[in-house]
């Protein structure tokens, strides 16, 4: 009778732990067609958490037919499961001044388990030459 | 002995119960990860909104096609199709401020749907100048006219409700052609507590 309900426990736990995790497959091109301009980047981790479930794969950057700098990044979620985060872009100029535009907000994302998720911004003037990215878990109590 | 603990118990349970009552404000940052969130439209809605937009408009170019730099918009009717009633400037005005930050667009606040200018005193003034100056062309006219909707889709599934709004822009020039389109989804989900909504 033990034995029954210890199986029948661990049998749930396994359904549970499985029914939680949904993770995606995909498919590209093996040798891609359009050649990123990716950038050397500097990395301040203070969440290892966060940072194994949102891993950054790389940044690349463009400018706009408008001569506005355009950059993208891109993450991976390393997890099996969903993650919920916030990511923020702020704007320097040439003299690293912090650009203050009402769109910098914290944005928050959703990404499935193995994902990979690309995230774009562009700059909000053409003065705009280097910018940070900072990424946060999901704070909000829902 | 008990009669002064009772005594002191009987002093200090008024202080924990009209402790626990007291309220807490504190300030958060609008733009922040801790702002409210509830199926209701809120004021990070409409950053998200504006933010989507702005990227999707600098990134088009659509705005370098006006003859002379920078060029002028002019705002039309936005049209609130959801239950709540919300103030259309909590997006355009972002938008507004967004486009004269880049350099790439100034709004003009004397013309508005129906002739009825934003800024009155404004329009006067530049009617009186115009006519002062004896000047043939009045007013440069706008290049661009900034049009939208703001659009509500609720759905319930058992405990789970979902409320999407769909934020849509359209950037006309003045031949009556659309340049640039954008959409922007949200949707929230709010899952049933035990007592109801």
């Amino acid at each position: 009778m033990k034995k029954a309900t210890l199986a029948l426990a661990c049998v749930l736990m396994g359904t549970a732990v499985l029914s939680s995790c949904a993770s995606v497959n995909t498919v590209e091109r093996e040798t891609p067609v359009g050649t990123r301009h990716v950038i050397t980047d500097k990395r301040v981790i203070t969440d290892e958490t966060l940072a194994t479930k949102v891993n950054i794969i790389g940044v690349n950057d463009a400018t706009t037919p408008g001569g506005f700098l355009q950059i993208q990044i891109e993450v991976l979620n390393e997890s099996h499961s969903l993650q919920e985060f916030n990511y923020r872009v702020e704007w320097f100029d040439m003299n690293g001044m912090a650009i203050n535009t009402p769109t910098s907000v914290w944005i928050p994302r959703q990404i499935e388990g193995k994902e990979s998720l690309t995230i774009t911004a562009v700059a909000p003037t053409p003065t705009a030459k280097d910018f940070r990215v900072k990424f946060m878990e999901n704070v909000r109590d829902n | 002995m008990n009669r002064k603990i009772k005594l002191c118990l009987l002093f200090l349970s008024p202080l924990l119960f009209f402790g626990g009552c007291s309220t807490h404000t504190r300030y958060v940052e609008t733009s922040g990860p801790r702002t409210l969130n509830t199926t209701e439209i809120n004021i990070q809605d409409f950053s998200y909104a504006a933010e989507d937009m702005i990227k999707s408009l600098l990134a088009s170019g659509a705005l370098d096609k006006a003859p002379k730099q920078p060029a002028v918009l002019a705002i039309s009717r936005i049209i609130n199709n959801t239950t709540q009633q919300i103030d259309t400037d909590m997006l355009t005005k972002k938008i507004r401020i967004a486009l004269n930050q880049s350099g790439k667009a100034l709004t003009t606040t004397t013309m508005g749907i129906g002739g009825i200018a934003e800024d009155p005193l404004a329009q006067s003034m530049q009617q009186e100048k115009d006519f002062y100056a004896d000047k043939k062309e009045l007013q440069r006219m706008p290049d661009f006219s900034l049009s939208g909707k703001i659009l509500e889709m609720r759905d319930r599934l058992d405990d789970v409700r979902q409320v999407a709004y769909i934020f849509q822009l359209s950037l006309t020039n003045n031949e009556g052609l659309a340049v640039w389109e954008e959409e922007k989804q949200l949707a929230k989900q709010e899952k049933k507590g035990v007592f109801g909504w």
